[in-house]
């Protein structure tokens, strides 16, 4: 019995560990970036992250048109960001952008450089914004993977999983 | 059978109650021999039941008892390694006998054995045990909700098919599983991890409900289940059971074989084989879609097994990979506010085999080298040698194809020794004293391109205990142990470096930080533990049918690597877990008073308890995380003080030869005593009661089971509000995930019609209707009750043969 201890404790002492590799996490989403078009108007580029303590504001003139591309990046890795948003178009079957207003009426549709899925449905990672009375608001951003369904008016009727949901203070102007 | 049993033991007891006050000076001689090889047999105890009188078997196997009084009496001859041999004869002079052991069940006439064959764990401690024969009838149920039936006993469930046994209430690390001798180690720290075992390769299970056998560990505060194979017949003889099951709900079923070969020189071999393949179970009015299941396990035995001397060489696998709900996959609160509002689950497809992500694999292998020897008449030594290597895998629905890799890949390596030396001190002291070492490596691959959960870790372990049991007469009985445990964790874990400087661990634990990645930081944690833990209890007969006990247990248990690192997002449930490094060893003190009160046709038993806990280590909702997926609830691990108390009763009433009612019940209470309000996943109380009539002619048995589950009216409130846009407005609803479901009742029918009844081959043919109802119902103790109810109604044909 005392040689089997000794040999248990032998396998014992002897084990060492090597250090643990450092995980390169694929499908992180650490930003949320909306960038604003509009004809005689300047590009504006909007962004969310965890590292805000309140939401970013978004400045849009009333009674206007605005051509909004989402885009999704990993940069938990300042050195090595990556763009989501390429996989989210691929798999445009799987996924769906949507928004939600408060506060402010703004009605949305599909942007001419949208891209569709095997449906023809719009994926809305570029859409169409169309403002009208000034005042101030907010809109919800969603990332929705693989919905139920592919046409609602609402987040709910979509189903499926929320991959991205975040929000943006919105200020319509005069 | 069994009543035919306790008839005669009635009888007998009757008989030697009876005084006679004549003459004492009689002499009994005799022998004990080994049934197979005749060889003498030293060491084995000849008492004469209800009386002082004693001896043992010298070297030659001979015994001699004097100054015995005229009359009847009845001999139990006893040896450590076998099962004890009654035999009742009338004295009117000298007599010389003979005995002959056997290790195993053996049901010669004139041999009466203990109810079942199944020796209790832990005089001093209640126990609940099944037979082989109740397990058959489970043999297509997990473990977990196979011992549901047991009072004190019940299962945490992640869906259909992921059950983990909970006893007095506590479960995971808090409960040990016992395979034949030695602990399971499969990463039963996670609430939704079943345990990696088969109950179709073990004849008996038993339920103690504390840390009694401290031979296993000092560490599972609610209770132990130790696992039995059948045992080895020591002669000639090839012998089996085949058990086959189909079920319509699932349109799938299950295969399970034994087969065992031994010989008159002790040399055994056994195999055991066992399958279950199901597709999406389904609910009354619904399919469960993604919960089919595909198992298989198989394991070998061989070895040598004589009275004095034995090992054995075992090896056994165990596979499977369940599918998991898919609709309660979901992303974040919002997702599950909307999947607790709906009636039926978001996702219903139809009826299909195949199992997508969400879904689990695991593989455990287990290879295990035994050897006892009694050394001389009064002592025996046993070792154990376990090697495990158990690997799970957890796949989330992802993005570009990636479902396909999983998200958690573990590796969990355990080697463990347990060697003990038992010794008599004459006839009423009995001693163990024994050493376990344990070392256990974990690897988790970082291939998964996710955030590991748990730590790649090594754990050594080294402990000692000691028992003693003090047994002067046959009606009073006292235990004791003691044992002592070094625990040393070494982790090395990524931590976030805003989260390690957020919580302050850069100032407390520096020394471990080894290097810096930047955002990410590589720590090694290197903590120590030492676990005392103890038990005393006494045993009392009271009178032939009314026996009590009474028995303290103290347990101390280090935090496991989930409470101490836990690091990732639960999608099932819409939560962040953190571990917390600054967490000590949990204490708890449990005090266990029994009554048993057994007669042939009322048996009647309470057990209750009471439970105090420092230190208790559990997980509480603690703010809330800005994420890109909208607010998320953190839950983190923490510490507290905990006060428990329960019962659980039951019984057995014999209203006449063929018809027999059992019942049971149980109750738990407990509260966090430091936020003054009650523990979450509390089973709620619980009533099971049995009804079987055996029609006298064909042995046709007719068994009713209906089980009531109560509602659990105390739970800590863990409800969050979630912000929603309806209709250009932000509103606010509360979430409530902490209300329990009402309670439910639950009916089960068998039928059992045995074909052929030799002692070489038996038969039998059962039909099984579970939720025979098909009532809808959900229940508290299921992780994913927010999603879909309980499987409906199932119908099993079961066909069980033994040879």
């Amino acid at each position: 019995m005392h040689i089997a201890s000794i040999l248990i404790l032998t396998t014992v002492f002897s084990c060492t560990k090597t250090d643990p590799e450092l995980v390169d996490e694929q499908e992180l989403i650490t930003s949320v970036i909306l960038t604003f078009t509009s004809d005689g108007e300047e590009d504006q580029q909007v962004r969310w992250t965890t590292q805000l303590n309140e939401n970013p504001t978004i400045t849009l003139n009333s009674n206007s048109e605005y051509e909004v591309a989402v885009s999704f990046l990993d940069e938990s890795d300042p050195t090595d960001v990556e763009d989501i948003t390429t996989e989210v178009k691929m798999e445009a079957d799987e996924h769906q952008v949507f928004f939600e207003f408060s506060g402010v009426p703004i009605e949305f549709g599909q942007a001419v450089s949208d891209v569709l899925d095997t449906n023809q449905n719009p994926l809305y990672i570029n859409s169409l914004w169309s403002t009208s009375s000034p005042g101030s608001g907010a809109v919800r951003v969603y990332l929705i993977h693989e919905p139920i369904q592919k046409n609602s008016s609402d987040r709910n009727g979509f189903g499926g999983e929320t991959d991205v949901e975040v929000d943006f203070s919105i200020l319509v102007k005069d | 059978m069994n009543i035919i049993k306790r008839l005669v033991l009635f009888f007998i007891l009757l008989l030697t109650s009876i005084i006679h006050g004549q003459t004492c000076d009689f002499r009994i001689l005799g022998i004990v021999k080994d049934l197979h090889d005749g060889e003498p047999i030293f060491g084995a105890v000849v008492e004469i039941k209800g009386t002082d009188f004693y001896g043992q078997t010298n070297k030659e196997g001979y015994f001699e008892l004097t100054g015995i009084c005229e009359g009847s009496v009845q001999i139990i001859v006893s040896h450590i390694q076998c099962n004890p041999v009654e035999r009742s004869l009338t004295i009117e002079s000298d007599v010389e006998l003979s005995f002959a052991l056997e290790h195993h069940i053996n049901e010669l006439e004139e041999i009466i054995l203990i109810e079942n064959g199944i020796t209790q764990v832990n005089t001093s401690v209640s126990e609940s045990q099944m037979n082989a024969d109740q397990l058959a009838r489970m043999s297509n149920q997990s473990l977990a909700e196979t011992l549901n039936v047991l009072p004190g006993v019940s299962a945490l469930k992640t869906g259909n098919s992921i059950a983990k046994p909970m006893i007095h209430g506590l479960y995971g690390s808090r409960v040990a599983i016992i395979a034949n001798g030695m602990r399971l180690q499969d990463q039963e720290w996670g609430a939704d991890h079943a345990p990696n075992i088969d109950l179709n390769g073990f004849e008996s299970v038993q339920v103690v409900k504390g840390a009694a056998a401290l031979k296993y560990g000092g560490d599972a505060s609610g209770g132990m289940i130790v696992l039995s194979p059948q045992r080895i017949r020591l002669k000639d003889s090839l012998y089996g059971n085949t058990i086959l099951n189909g079920v319509d709900n699932g349109k799938g079923g299950g295969l399970s074989s034994r087969l065992t070969k031994s010989y008159d020189n002790g040399f055994y071999f056994s195999g055991q084989l066992a399958t279950k393949y199901f597709g999406d179970r389904q609910a009354p009015d619904y399919f469960l879609t993604n919960t089919a299941l595909k198992e298989s396990s198989l394991g070998f035995t061989f070895g040598r097994s004589r009275i004095l001397k034995g090992w054995q060489l075992k090896y056994t696998r165990f596979q499977n990979e369940t599918g998991i709900l898919r609709s309660a996959h979901i992303g974040n609160i919002q997702d599950l506010l909307r999947a607790v509002e709906s009636e039926i689950p978001l996702r219903v497809e139809p009826f299909d085999y195949a199992i997508e992500a969400p879904k689990q694999q695991a593989l455990h292998q287990s290879l295990q080298a035994s050897y006892f020897n009694q050394i001389s008449d009064q002592s025996l030594i046993r070792i154990d040698y376990n090697y495990q290597i158990n690997s799970r895998k957890e796949f989330d629905v992802r993005r570009a194809n990636r479902s396909e890799l999983p998200a958690i890949d573990l590796t969990l390596q355990t080697h463990d020794f347990l060697g003990s030396i038992k010794w008599r001190n004459g006839f009423d002291w009995e001693f163990e004293w024994g050493l376990n070492g344990l070392l256990q490596d974990n690897f988790s691959n970082p291939e998964t391109g996710v955030k590991r959960l748990i730590p790649d870790y090594l754990k050594y372990q080294i402990g000692s205990f000691i028992t003693g049991n003090y047994k002067p007469s046959n009606i009073f009985n006292w235990e004791w142990g003691l044992r002592f445990d070094k625990v040393f964790m070494d982790a090395q874990k990524f931590y976030d470096t805003e989260d390690w400087i957020e919580r302050g661990y850069n100032l407390m634990y520096s020394d471990y930080e080894q290097k810096n990645f930047g955002t990410q930081l590589l720590v090694n944690p290197k903590l120590n533990f030492l676990n005392i833990s103890a038990q005393t209890g006494i045993a009392i007969r009271l009178s032939d049918s009314d026996k009590t006990t009474l028995s303290y247990i103290l347990t101390q248990r280090a935090p496991n690597v989930s409470e101490l690192f836990s690091d990732g997002l639960h999608h099932s449930l819409a939560t962040i877990e953190y571990g917390n490094l600054t967490l000590d060893k949990e204490t708890s003190h449990k005090v266990l008073l029994g009554f048993k009160k057994e007669n042939t046709r009322l048996s009647f038993g309470i057990d209750s308890y009471l439970n105090s806990v420092s230190n208790f280590i559990y997980i509480e909702p603690t703010g809330v995380e800005q994420t890109t997926r909208g607010a998320f609830p953190v839950w983190s691990y923490n510490s507290t003080k905990v006060f428990m108390w329960g019962w659980d009763v039951f019984g057995e009433i014999q209203f006449a030869q063929d018809l027999e009612y059992t019942f049971n019940a149980a109750y738990t209470y407990a509260q966090d005593l430091t936020k003054n309000e009650p523990l979450i996943l509390v089973p709620p109380f619980a009533f099971n009661q049995q009804m079987a009539y055996t029609f006298s002619k064909k042995n046709i048995e007719i068994l009713l089971s209906h089980r009531f589950t109560g509602t659990q009216n105390r739970f800590p409130d863990t409800n969050f509000s979630v912000n929603l846009i309806e209709s250009g407005t932000i509103i606010q609803k509360q979430l409530d995930v902490s209300t329990p479901p009402t309670g439910y009742h639950n009916l089960d029918i068998y039928f059992s019609l045995p074909l052929t009844n030799q002692t070489s081959f038996k038969s039998t043919i059962r039909l099984i209707v579970l939720n025979l109802t098909n009532t809808t119902y959900n229940d508290y103790l299921n992780r994913l009750r927010y999603y879909a109810a309980e499987i409906g109604r199932s119908v099993q044909l079961q066909l069980v043969l033994k040879y």
